[in-house]
């Protein structure tokens, strides 16, 4: 089974359900997090059961989680009452971090104690980072103001934006580009990025790089099925025991 | 020079700052004050380097000139409600709220010592999180279990006898024992996962880290939470204590292993010699466990911002 963390507003996961069809695919809310079924055993994880689509699952029934909601926000919790809703939003997604972090298969990304998506970098961080693995940036210039001067616009140019999954990339112009966009996808420690370029007559420019991106592409969502299978693969090769997704749905 | 940024009303900035200052001068500190941040302002600038400057205090400092930095900024919630609260309006907010973000970068660029950075830090937002990491240097953890189930944390319950409940998030619970009086309202958890966790019985201790030192306190209190003891009517007893070397290494290994170079870090030791380790602070109130144990964590702290 494959489950997508999203938020409630997240339309284009309907699409990729749909994309995905010929797999076991559940969507998770955090309304989901409060419904009974949820033990997560700190120290057994083997144990623990989650709650998707509204049934009980063992946590050893996921062969993978592709993570669509970079935090839960107080707007997730229409169903809790106002004057708790911001305590519970702190801790389910105190919660959900825990969670994704003690599962045995792949989960894109991994989470950190502040995004679910992944580190959660400032763009300073982000050109810092491109900077440091080679990339070409131009620097990013921010002063407190009171209209808040964010300063690293780059000309009215081509945009290239290359989707990092796993360690194949999609949408490169070059090689050189795919292969700064994987460093720069392992200097964050992720597996799943999407990276901006402007692109000159004389080469690229890094603009900047998101852990959210659309997933609607054929090409994209299909990539991201194969990292799943793929991975599950591995990591059952390495166990020495079958890999679980040949016998979803 | 060294930078601290907080509230002089804090008291372990307030006394970072009195040992700073028993050997270096005033002009070696810079001081970022929140009651005055809208008197602030910075300007970074981030390629393959970093330049930051802070115009403050009515001086301009270039920031690559801050070996080493102390963190304890409040929330802006705390600073509406502060001495200066008439000042700060929507606009005012969301100017502190942006010199903060663009330090905060600065602080996790920064090739300074930062005490500690945020994204270090950050484990606090996740107890279990932080749990896991811990078990990973060889402490011992309670078991734990965290639930929409009344019937699971019932079951734990009759598991291990006593059990506890307290929040996950860094948003403070009082650690409270359930009860049979907690019953009825055990249904309440099928709205947000609980976490419910062995009682450990044992002596409590809290160990600060401070670089490479180590400073330990025993907490003598028939209190659930010691920290709420007075509150409740109780005794709360800290004394200075020695700890075995190789606990007090393990300790070194933890808050190393989390990129901490302070950490405050909740221990008990049970009947059976084991070591269960609950939380590391990224962020310890020191002066509590130094004003009552004597030791000078402060000086420490201070040492290991000056020496880097």
């Amino acid at each position: 089974m494959l489950v997508i963390l999203a938020s409630v507003h997240d339309k284009s996961v309907e699409h990729l359900v749909e994309l995905w069809d010929s797999y076991d695919v559940r969507v998770l809310t955090c309304k989901e997090l409060s419904i009974v079924g949820w033990r997560h055993y700190l120290n057994d994880s083997a144990l623990s059961t989650a709650v998707v689509n509204g049934k009980k699952i063992s946590n050893e029934q996921i062969d993978g989680v592709l993570t669509r909601l970079p935090y839960v926000a107080e707007t997730e919790l229409s169903h809790i009452v106002n004057h708790d809703r911001s305590y519970v939003a702190a801790e389910m997604m105190a919660f959900l971090v825990s969670w994704l972090s003690c599962l045995k298969c792949p989960v894109l990304n991994k989470p950190t104690p502040i995004c679910l998506l992944g580190p959660n970098w400032s763009q300073e961080q982000w050109i810092y980072a491109a900077a440091k693995v080679g990339l070409p940036v131009r620097p990013i210039h921010r002063q407190s103001s009171q209209s808040n001067i964010i300063n690293n616009a780059v000309d009215d140019v081509q945009r290239v934006i290359v989707s990092v999954i796993g360690d194949r990339c999609y949408g490169a112009v070059n090689d050189k580009m795919a292969e700064q966009s994987l460093r720069l996808t392992r200097e964050a420690g992720v597996d799943l990025l999407s990276v901006h370029f402007a692109a000159y007559e004389k080469g690229f420019l890094f603009i900047t790089a998101n852990l959210w991106f659309p997933v609607d592409s054929y090409n994209i969502s299909n990539a991201i099925l194969d990292y799943f299978i793929e991975s599950n693969k591995k990591n059952a090769a390495h166990r020495q025991r079958s890999p679980q997704l040949e016998h979803v749905k | 020079m060294i930078l601290l940024w907080g509230v002089l009303e804090d008291s372990p900035l307030m006394a970072i700052r009195r040992a700073l200052l028993r050997s270096l001068d005033l002009t070696d500190i810079i001081f970022i004050d929140q009651h005055n941040m809208l008197d602030t302002k910075v300007d970074l600038i981030v390629g393959p380097d970093i330049k930051c400057v802070l115009h403050n205090d009515n001086q301009i400092t270039d920031l690559s000139s801050v070996t080493a930095a102390y963190l304890r900024p409040y929330s802006s919630d705390y600073l509406s409600y502060s001495k200066n609260a008439s000042n700060i309006d929507n606009d005012a907010l969301r100017y502190i709220a942006q010199v903060e973000d663009i330090l905060l970068s600065w602080t996790e660029l920064t090739p300074a010592l930062v005490v500690n950075k945020p994204s270090n830090m950050a484990s606090n937002n996740s107890k279990p999180y932080q749990s896991v990491i811990i078990s990973t240097v060889g402490f011992k953890i309670p078991d734990t279990l965290i639930t929409t189930e009344p019937q699971a944390a019932l079951e734990f319950w009759k598991q291990h006898g006593i059990v506890i409940y307290k929040s996950i998030s860094s948003i403070r619970s009082i650690v409270s024992r359930l009860t049979p009086e907690h019953l009825q309202r055990l249904e309440n958890v099928c709205n947000c996962p609980t976490q419910f966790q062995q009682y450990i019985e044992g002596i409590e201790y809290r160990i600060h880290v401070v670089g490479d030192k180590v400073f330990a306190c025993q907490i003598i209190s028939p209190s659930d939470d010691y920290r709420y003891a007075v509150l409740h009517g109780q005794t709360v007893d800290i004394r200075p204590c020695v700890i075995p070397p190789d606990i007090a290494k393990r300790c070194k290994t933890l808050a190393s292993h989390m990129g901490l170079s302070i950490a405050g870090i909740d221990l008990r030791c049970t009947p059976n010699d084991e070591w269960y380790c609950f939380e590391v602070n990224p962020s310890p109130a020191f002066t509590y466990y130094q004003e009552a144990s004597g030791k000078h964590i402060d000086e420490a702290i201070a040492e290991l911002l000056v020496k880097n």
